[in-house]
């Protein structure tokens, strides 16, 4: 949990602007990200990330923390609304978005040498196409272990699954992943 | 040991999160499956590529959109980003940098061609000094003026002496002309001078040609001018 989360909230609370702006500012990459990493879209990723905090800025009287950290609770917003948002749209497994992967700001040091950001762009393309291809609890498990680096326990509070079956959808999403990428690359050389 | 369950074992494999016992059991079958070994290396190259995956930056009018949604007030900036915004955007610009550079080229030359050069860094920083400097400039400009004013009027004698010392000898070389020469009258021209004016009658009995007619008229005109 970042140091002070509890007291902005708390300044929050008491109208205080400047704290919901420290808030929003602190979170949003993070948020932006997760979005992303569900959806493939950056269209949909800002408007999912738009609603997130409407939402917790809505329920920041229910937060309490006893319960956890802000930032779990916030974490566990956003990927309930990411899911309605699954749920509502059906386009979860749409293999997209990975053109717009280019035109995005990379933030990556290493990235500054154009061959290897060109690469680097291919690998992560390929990844999030593998991503979407597989099911849609093992690939969350593995943007949430492998991409956003959780913890398993903090992975099995946010799920809300017992930290075994966190460990099993890790292995058998990255299992099926890596099946899946090895036949798209057997593939790719018959082709070429 | 069966392959499908090998496989359940390998992220813990990886994060080398297995009992010393297990460890050993799937590296033996490691090492007798290739199968195995290679969906094994394929697993650790996609946990390295989602390392890899690299982070997004959201639009930076991201934070504005949601804080307008929310809390209806519009972001405050830093120093930093509003000197960043207005400030260094503008200027990082192809446009700008030829821009400069013109600039400083055009500084460097009026310094060099119309101000003295200072002698030293302290008479760079003093007013009065800057003041005589720029007053010893008008005065070079002033007295280049001078010069370049008297170097005129001496081209403009020159020209005028020149233009009047030719017109003189070809007036000289004409009279020269005009002098009749004894002897060579036709019989019928020696009449002709009793029916003409006083004055004219000796030069225009050497002219009778209108080629010579027109090129003493012509010079005649250059001499009165």
């Amino acid at each position: 949990m970042l140091a002070g989360d509890e007291k902005l909230v708390e300044r929050c609370l008491q109208g205080d602007d400047a704290a919901w702006e420290s808030i929003v500012t602190s979170y949003t990459r993070r948020l932006y990200n997760l979005s992303y990493r569900y959806t493939n879209r950056r269209d949909e990723a800002e408007d999912l990330t738009q609603e997130i905090f409407i939402k917790i800025y809505q329920n920041l009287k229910s937060f309490r923390s006893e319960a956890g950290s802000f930032q779990s609770w916030i974490l566990k917003v956003g990927r309930n609304l990411i899911i309605d948002h699954y749920r509502q749209s059906r386009r979860y497994q749409q293999v997209g978005g990975s053109e717009e992967l280019e035109t995005m700001n990379v933030k990556d040091d290493k990235a500054l040498n154009p061959h290897r950001a060109v690469e680097q762009l291919d690998a992560a393309r390929f990844l999030m196409e593998g991503l979407q291809a597989i099911a849609p609890e093992l690939k969350e498990a593995v943007i949430l272990r492998d991409l956003e680096g959780m913890a398993y326990l903090e992975m099995a509070d946010l799920l809300g699954i017992p930290e075994g079956t966190v460990k099993s959808r890790i292995n058998r999403g990255r299992l099926e992943l890596s099946k899946l990428l090895t036949r798209r690359r057997a593939q790719m050389r018959v082709q070429i | 040991m069966e392959c499908f369950k090998i496989e359940e074992r390998f992220s813990e494999y990886l994060d080398r999160s297995l009992p010393s016992e297990a460890m050993a059991q799937v590296a033996e079958h490691l090492h007798e499956c290739s199968a195995c070994s290679a969906l094994l290396e394929e697993m650790r190259s996609v946990m390295v590529a989602c390392k890899a995956y690299p982070a997004l930056e959201p639009d930076v009018a991201l934070i504005e959109k949601i804080l307008l949604r929310t809390s209806g007030r519009p972001r405050t900036r830093s120093f930093r980003e509003l000197f960043q915004q207005y400030f260094l955007h503008p200027i990082l610009t192809p446009r700008f940098a030829v821009g400069a550079a013109l600039v400083v080229l055009f500084l460097i030359f009026s310094r060099n061609l119309l101000l003295p050069h200072f002698t030293s860094f302290e008479a760079l920083l003093s007013p009065k000094e800057w003041v005589r400097q720029m007053d010893r400039g008008v005065q070079q400009i002033y007295s280049e003026g001078l010069k370049a004013y008297d170097t005129k009027n001496e081209w403009q004698a020159r020209i005028t002496f020149f233009k009047n010392n030719v017109f003189n000898k070809l007036g000289f070389f004409m009279e020269q002309l005009d002098v009749p020469v004894e002897g060579k009258q036709k019989p019928q021209e020696q009449k002709a001078p009793q029916r003409e004016p006083k004055g004219t009658s000796e030069r225009s009995s050497s002219l009778q040609t209108p080629v010579a007619q027109g090129l003493k008229s012509v010079l005649l005109k250059g001499v009165q001018s």
